[in-house]
């Protein structure tokens, strides 16, 4: 076994680099630096444009690129053959990947090929006694869990509590192209009908007003939008009036719906389940309004209305427009 | 047609909540183990739609059998609930109670599976609501070589394929694959049904099939896990919250942004 510690990517990324890229290479550089070992760049697909740039800065010694007609569209069944290739010829001790929507299931398969350990939902990963321990949140972030894992090992990266931090000295990166053999893998999955939304996302949003039960009734969501329009953000819900079918599952926030990081999260009428949280507590500054003064929420506000949703969040949408 | 459903038992995620929400929550001896006897046991909820899924194929018109399975310590209630909902065979595969990982349990998943003689359709739930994890499905789409489709709100079967809208960050998508095929469902397919009283009654006298490992053919070195927990500790919350006072709505929300305004928020 090699001992290289490989950050994959297999996504487009938008502004040119992979999602969550400089956090998850900002914990790869502290652990590569731990064990002595080179830190390298898996890119799959198309390289993005800012690929180069990001290695330096976070002290990759190699980018290492595999590319293919077939990897156009990124799709599961191609990927995972693309990096069990990889792994074949490179042999990495551990393999860091940024959860995504779509690494979610492509990690676990990739683990499952090269007989790995692998462990979602990591926020930290350190060297244990030739093994790795990996520490992750369970019970949708109310615990978090060590894990010891001999390896090799897929591990899967939420990047919101981590901040992308340089290199102690940049490196000037060595680029290999890695030829993979993909003619006889086919897509086992057909696509019917895409997703369609191109719009604005919550994801990236600066301005967050998201509302939950509290609101009483699916009518009064009108009362989160107008905010959010005054404010010049996005509207969000927890997942209980997404489910009722208040607002569509676009708009869900948390675990299971969107990880927002913006700069203002109004939560209305949410009472703060660590589901839901996870979704938001990235946020610089956090208002909840809600009519129970214990609610959980205000353990992770900055500010805090001890009120009925209903009547200020009007108050606040005129106040703005009156500003 | 087969359709198997792979349920799991957790510890009812509300109820940590509250005891993490109150500094409540216990953590045993061993520094990992949830200890509370006060918290229920409950089939995952993600895996009740599973089996929602696999009934409103069936209300639907199709002719199958509805088989569903847990790896777990003593999960007769929960298979008792899944027999209520309609499933027609219950299975258990009983180990300790957290002595596995996602890798163990999908070996014992596939080799069940195989002794069944194979499934046409495997549903699970997206995610476990203990671990969050999520693997364990396509970790056994591995071991079964057959595709997996994540976060399904809706299944439908056609011909010797599987249609399923899935649930992506960018809106509903539709996509189809050939049968045998792995579904996980997400919350978006929609409440689940509630047993009538009747059926509960009539699930109370059934014992789940007990299914061991050595009859499934496992070797010991099969079911090691790779991924071994060796703390769980509660995560902390700052608390720090400035409440905001005033006479009116109008007064508390005049307060509000004039501190968010002062602090270049908005
Ligand atoms: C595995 C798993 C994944 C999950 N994923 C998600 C997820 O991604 N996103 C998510 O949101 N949830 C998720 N959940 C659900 C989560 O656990 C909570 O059930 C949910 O977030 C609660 O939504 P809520 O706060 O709107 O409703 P409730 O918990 O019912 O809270 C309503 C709140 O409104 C307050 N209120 C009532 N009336 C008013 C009023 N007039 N004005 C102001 N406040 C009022 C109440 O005091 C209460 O605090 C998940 C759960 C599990 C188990
Ligand atoms: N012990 C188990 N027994 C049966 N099915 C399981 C078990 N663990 C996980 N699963 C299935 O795999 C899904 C995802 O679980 P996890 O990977 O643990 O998050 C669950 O929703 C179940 O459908």
């Amino acid at each position: 076994m090699s001992n290289s510690l490989v950050f994959c990517s297999f996504d487009a990324g938008r502004d040119g680099l992979p999602a969550g890229a400089e956090e998850v290479l900002t914990l790869a550089r502290k652990l590569a630096t731990a064990r002595g070992v080179d830190l390298d760049w898996l890119v799959i697909g198309a390289q993005p444009s800012g690929v180069e740039a990001a290695a330096a800065k976070h002290g990759v010694a190699h980018i290492d690129h595999i590319d293919d007609p077939k990897l156009a569209e990124l799709e599961p069944d191609v990927v995972v053959a693309a990096v069990q290739q990889y792994c074949g010829q490179q042999s990495p001790a551990l393999l860091l990947i940024s959860q995504t929507f779509d690494s979610r299931l492509v990690a676990p398969r990739i683990a499952a090929r090269v007989g790995a350990g692998v462990v979602m939902n990591a926020i930290d990963v350190a060297s244990g006694d030739g093994e790795v321990k990996v520490t992750a949140t369970a019970y949708g972030g109310d615990t978090r869990v060590e894990y010891d894992v001999a390896g090799p090992v897929v591990i899967g990266v939420v990047s919101d509590p981590l901040l992308p931090e340089a290199a102690a000295s940049p490196s000037a990166p060595e680029a290999r192209s890695i030829a993979v053999d993909l003619a006889g893998v086919d897509e086992r999955i057909r696509t019917v009908q895409k997703a369609s939304s191109d719009g604005p996302r919550l994801e990236e949003a600066q301005i967050v007003v998201a509302g939950g039960r509290g609101l009483q009734d699916a009518e009064n969501y009108q009362l989160v939008e107008d905010l959010a329009a005054a404010l010049g953000g996005m509207a969000g819900a927890s997942r209980p009036i997404v489910d009722d079918g208040w607002t569509d599952s676009s708009h869900q926030v948390g675990l299971t719906g969107k990880i927002t990081r913006p700069v203002l999260y109004v939560a209305a009428g949410i009472s703060g389940a660590s589901q839901h949280m996870v979704g938001c507590a990235a946020a610089k500054t956090l208002v909840a309004i809600n009519t129970d003064g214990d609610a959980a929420i205000f353990k992770y506000a900055q500010y805090g209305i001890v009120g009925d949703c209903l009547e200020v969040l009007p108050a606040l949408t005129k106040a703005v427009k009156g500003g | 047609m087969r359709i198997i459903i792979c349920v799991k038992e957790v510890l009812d995620p509300d109820a940590v909540d509250n005891y993490v929400l109150h500094g409540k929550l216990e953590i045993g001896d061993d520094g990992k183990t949830l200890t509370q006897t006060s918290i229920p046991r409950l089939m995952n909820a993600y895996d009740e739609q599973a089996i929602e899924a696999a009934l409103r194929l069936r209300d639907n018109g199709l002719d199958c059998t509805i088989d569903v399975v847990c790896i777990g310590a003593d999960p007769t209630a929960i298979l008792r609930q899944a027999a209520a909902m309609g499933a027609d065979e219950v299975s258990t595969v009983p180990v300790a109670d957290g002595s596995l990982d996602g890798h163990a349990v999908a070996k014992i998943l596939a080799a069940y599976v195989g002794a069944k003689g194979g499934a046409d359709l495997v549903l699970c739930g997206r995610q476990a609501s203990d671990d969050d994890q999520g693997v364990v499905p396509a970790l056994l789409g591995e071991l079964l070589d057959m595709p997996v489709v994540t976060i399904a709100r809706s299944v439908e079967l056609d011909g010797g394929s599987v249609r399923v809208t899935r649930v992506t960050p960018n809106g509903d998508e539709i996509v189809e694959a050939t049968c045998p095929a792995i579904v996980t469902i997400s919350n978006e397919l929609g409440t689940p049904r509630y047993p009538t009283t009747m059926r509960t009654m009539k699930a109370r006298k059934i014992n789940p099939n007990q299914v061991t490992i050595d009859s499934l053919s496992l070797a010991d070195s099969d079911v090691v896990p790779l991924v071994r927990m060796s703390k769980q500790y509660v995560s902390s919350v700052q608390g720090n919250c400035t409440f905001i006072d005033g006479d009116s709505p109008d007064a508390q929300a005049a307060t509000l942004l004039s501190k968010l305004r002062d602090e270049r928020i908005i």
